[in-house]
């Protein structure tokens, strides 16, 4: 790459395609980044709390450098499209929420619902690709407020991520976190030997 | 039973469509939605030509697409997967011709002309024939935002206009080749999916106002141009970027047809 790429091209070339739900995260991205004045993520200086695994998480792993390796993006199974994006260094914090009214547009919908089918027929596929088109051009250009609503937020701050020593399963022979491992008189055991029934 | 059987007439036989269908939405576009009890969909261009309810029978009547009015057009395309050249690089071209970024196989090419205009200067440059394609080489130490067309005379006349990045980070504008017709960048700079993009129609080198302007991406599934816009009073036309990849507009008046190829890095 030769070329610094913008911040909705990195988060399509992450995520692999385009689709509305990505497009949601973008924009929630960019605004916490201009909210907080902060850019991308370099080593833990952000953090990302996200109460979603849908397609607008790798918009904010993208955008903002939270991701789930670097330890500094925290998942809440909670099903909603909401993300709190939180700053060390301004010790700031801004939760943006997706708003329910956004989930009724009629494009969504028939968007949704060929999404989901299987075996589209070619107008079918032209009809997806067009609707993706106005679905994109709406949730780019969509004033912020229309389509989130954001507050600032307490936040806080759990320490930076820890590394641990890798210690040897004693019935694998993998190499297994230790606060990950039980340890017996023996020596330890992972996790997966002990789901297998290892002991 | 409330279900019915949906069959479409074609060629004076009915023949069955989807079987056991509870659910029939007629939507725009002469277009109609139907779903059955398994959970199968289909939509499908026709009209309800009639319904025998007694026999739980649906005839449909397919609806034919308007054979579009489709001139075969030149563009022009980088051999580049990433929207310009490096100082040094061959830069390489390839012209294709066909209609909506689809090539037409059977479409040949007579009298072809290509040119470079770079910094103002206008020279006549060879095409080459490689593996059937028509090719444009540009061997020299370029650097800049170049300028090539090709022009294809016959009954109707073909010009194919691209702009071309040698180097990084040429923002400035550029100046009008002097086509017959001519689609051309409002204000060059790297054009960004999901931004708007603008461009002008000269004619004669004057704008063009009211013109119909075409536009595609090579991924399209879209058998005809999936936008269509229109020229203001300054012959200017905007377009939201939604697709990867180049971009084609067109522009036809009277025997001419012109196109402009948009070259995105992404």
């Amino acid at each position: 790459m030769c070329k610094n790429m913008p911040p909705l091209e990195l988060a399509i070339q992450f995520h692999g395609h385009i689709c509305p739900g990505l497009l949601m995260g973008i924009r929630a991205a960019e605004f916490a980044q201009k909210h907080l004045g902060v850019s991308q993520d370099y080593d833990e200086e952000l953090l990302a709390v996200t109460e979603t695994n849908s397609c607008g998480v790798d918009a904010i792993q993208a955008i903002l450098g939270c991701t789930f390796g670097k330890g500094n993006l925290i998942f809440k199974d909670y099903g909603k499209n909401v993300y709190t994006i939180a700053s060390r260094e301004k010790n700031r914090a801004v939760r943006i929420a997706q708003k329910f009214k956004d989930n009724h547009d009629p494009d969504s919908m028939r968007y949704r619902q060929l999404n989901h089918q299987a075996n589209l027929t070619e107008e079918e596929v032209t009809e997806k690709e067009n609707l993706l088109a106005v679905i994109f051009e709406k949730i780019m250009s969509a004033p912020f407020e229309e389509i989130f609503n954001w507050q600032e937020v307490e936040f806080q701050f759990p320490e930076k991520a820890q590394i641990y020593p890798t210690v040897q399963c004693l019935i694998c022979g993998e190499g297994v976190m230790e606060p990950r491992a039980t340890k017996t008189e023996q020596g330890f055991i992972c996790p997966t030997c002990i789901d297998d029934g290892g002991i | 039973m409330c279900e019915a059987n949906v069959y479409i007439s074609r060629n004076g036989q009915d023949e069955l469509l989807m079987e056991k269908v509870d659910r029939i939405v007629p939507s725009e576009e002469n277009s109609i939605f139907m779903e059955n009890i398994f959970g199968e969909r289909r939509v499908i261009k026709a009209k309800i030509k009639e319904m025998e309810l007694v026999h739980h029978r649906i005839i449909l009547e397919e609806i034919r697409d308007e054979p579009v009015n489709r001139h075969l057009e030149l563009w022009l395309e980088p051999d580049t997967d990433h929207g310009h050249f490096h100082p040094g690089e061959e830069v390489r071209l390839k012209l294709y011709k066909g209609y909506n970024m689809r090539v037409d196989s059977e479409a040949g090419f007579s009298n072809l002309q290509a040119f470079l205009v770079n910094n103002g200067m206008v020279q006549e440059i060879e095409l080459h024939e490689h593996h059937g394609m028509m090719e444009i080489h540009l061997n020299q130490n370029l650097d800049g935002l170049l300028q090539v067309y090709v022009r294809e005379q016959g009954d109707m006349e073909l010009y194919a206009t691209v702009l071309v990045e040698v180097g990084h980070h040429h923002h400035h504008g550029v100046k009008p080749a002097g086509l017959p017709l001519e689609i051309m960048p409002c204000d060059y700079s790297h054009a960004r999916l999901g931004e708007n993009y603008e461009i002008q129609v000269l004619k004669e080198g004057r704008p063009l106002a009211g013109a119909e302007v075409k536009a595609t991406y090579s991924s399209t599934q879209n058998r005809d141009y999936p936008h269509h816009l229109k020229t203001d009073e300054d012959g200017r036309a905007r377009l939201f970027l939604t697709a990867r990849g180049n971009y084609l507009f067109s522009v036809t008046d009277e025997s001419i047809v012109s196109t402009f190829t948009l070259i995105k890095s992404f």
